[in-house]
């Protein structure tokens, strides 16, 4: 990676957070959204939290088997634990503890 | 901390009082989750260096880039020395979701000075935009007064640890085993996010369709699988909202 090989990629990155994150709210007004889209887009958070969280817990490699393994176990007692006692510090520690166990067990 | 800011407008007192609740709000609202937004911040300093960046080089991104999942996308292809179409596509794809939250924000961000949207854009993150569409999807848009202060609290709190965290990550985590898998902790963090937010029957069947399709979009190159579910989980979502209130009773629901 050279210096100059690492600024360009980087201009193009703050390119990119600028559009995606800035675009709409400038020129929004222009691009009017239809009720249908408007009443979807309240599913976009969640969707988009589960997008992210599902391929840390259940990873599948590109050309390899899927893996169901201690990650998900994991998130899945966190998630309960959660549930249970609402509160982030627990989920944290009861997931992390759990992984940590569950991958000294197996 | 960030609670006082003037507003540069003359405003009557009890409206003041309005903004200065909304700052206080916003920073108490996103506290809860500081800590583990700090255990991910640091996750993300750590892989920037891991993929070979130098110091300064994954500071500088991580203060004009400022967007966590973008970064751990884009770092392994710099590794390779992706060409820098690649790089960007990748950047692209994964920040696609933004137009989304782009989208959902603007009714209520609209009134703002171009100057106020662009600080906004820059300040936005997923975290934060749940965390403001939580505390104002049931308000119509037009208490323009709360929005400003409230989303930036919230959001200048975040960044603050987020940046901190990063930088400490960038300097002292080569020192931390990586057997420890941080990470982790950043991504439970989130279900404390989702799961609350998981009240009605739609909302579950997104959560199902979303979590199936980025399973399998794990598949496909340049993380398209990430955008590839928010589009089926909102699309699930709207369908279940429409045909659930016919016939209701099948489906139960998976895990979370």
């Amino acid at each position: 990676m050279s210096v100059e090989y690492v600024l360009k990629a980087t201009a193009l990155m703050v390119l990119c957070a600028f559009i995606t994150r800035v675009g709409y709210l400038l020129i929004g007004g222009y691009i009017p959204l239809s009720d249908n889209v408007k009443s979807g887009l309240r599913y976009a958070p969640v969707a988009a939290l589960v997008a992210i969280i599902v391929p840390s817990l259940l990873p599948w490699a590109q050309g390899e088997m899927p893996r169901v393994g201690p990650e998900l176990f994991a998130g899945l007692i966190a998630g309960l634990a959660f549930f249970r006692f609402r509160s982030i510090l627990v989920l944290i520690a009861v997931g992390m503890g759990t992984l940590w166990l569950l991958r000294w067990v197996f | 901390m960030s609670v006082q800011l003037s507003t540069g407008e003359k405003s009557l007192p009890a409206r003041l009082s309005i903004k200065k609740l909304a700052w206080l709000m916003g920073g108490r609202h996103i506290a809860p989750n500081l800590f583990a937004l700090s255990v991910w911040g640091f996750v993300t300093g750590v892989a920037m260096v891991n993929y070979g960046l130098a110091a300064w080089q994954a500071v500088l991104i991580s203060f004009l880039v400022y967007a966590g999942s973008l970064q751990l996308t884009v770092a392994p292809l710099m590794a390779l020395n992706a060409p820098l179409w690649v790089v960007f596509f990748a950047a692209m794809i994964v920040n696609l979701r933004f137009i989304i939250f782009g989208a959902s924000l603007y009714p209520y961000f609209r009134h703002f000075s171009v100057l106020r949207r662009m600080v906004a854009g820059y300040f936005l993150t997923d975290v934060g935009f749940v965390l403001f569409m939580n505390r104002f999807r049931a308000q119509r848009p037009g208490r323009i007064g709360m929005y400003y202060g409230y989303y930036m609290s919230a959001s200048v709190l975040l960044w603050l640890v987020w940046q901190v965290s990063t930088v400490l990550g960038i300097y002292v985590g080569s020192y931390i085993p990586g057997a420890w898998s941080l990470e982790y902790a950043g991504v439970f963090t989130l279900l404390a996010i989702v799961i609350p937010m998981v009240r009605t029957h739609p909302m579950l069947v997104t959560v199902v369709a979303a979590g199936a399709a980025s399973w399998v979009g794990q598949q496909l190159p340049f993380r398209l699988g990430l955008f590839m579910a928010i589009v089926v989980g909102v699309v699930a979502g709207v369908l279940a909202e429409k045909y659930g209130k016919q016939g209701r009773k099948t489906k139960k629901g998976g895990a979370k």
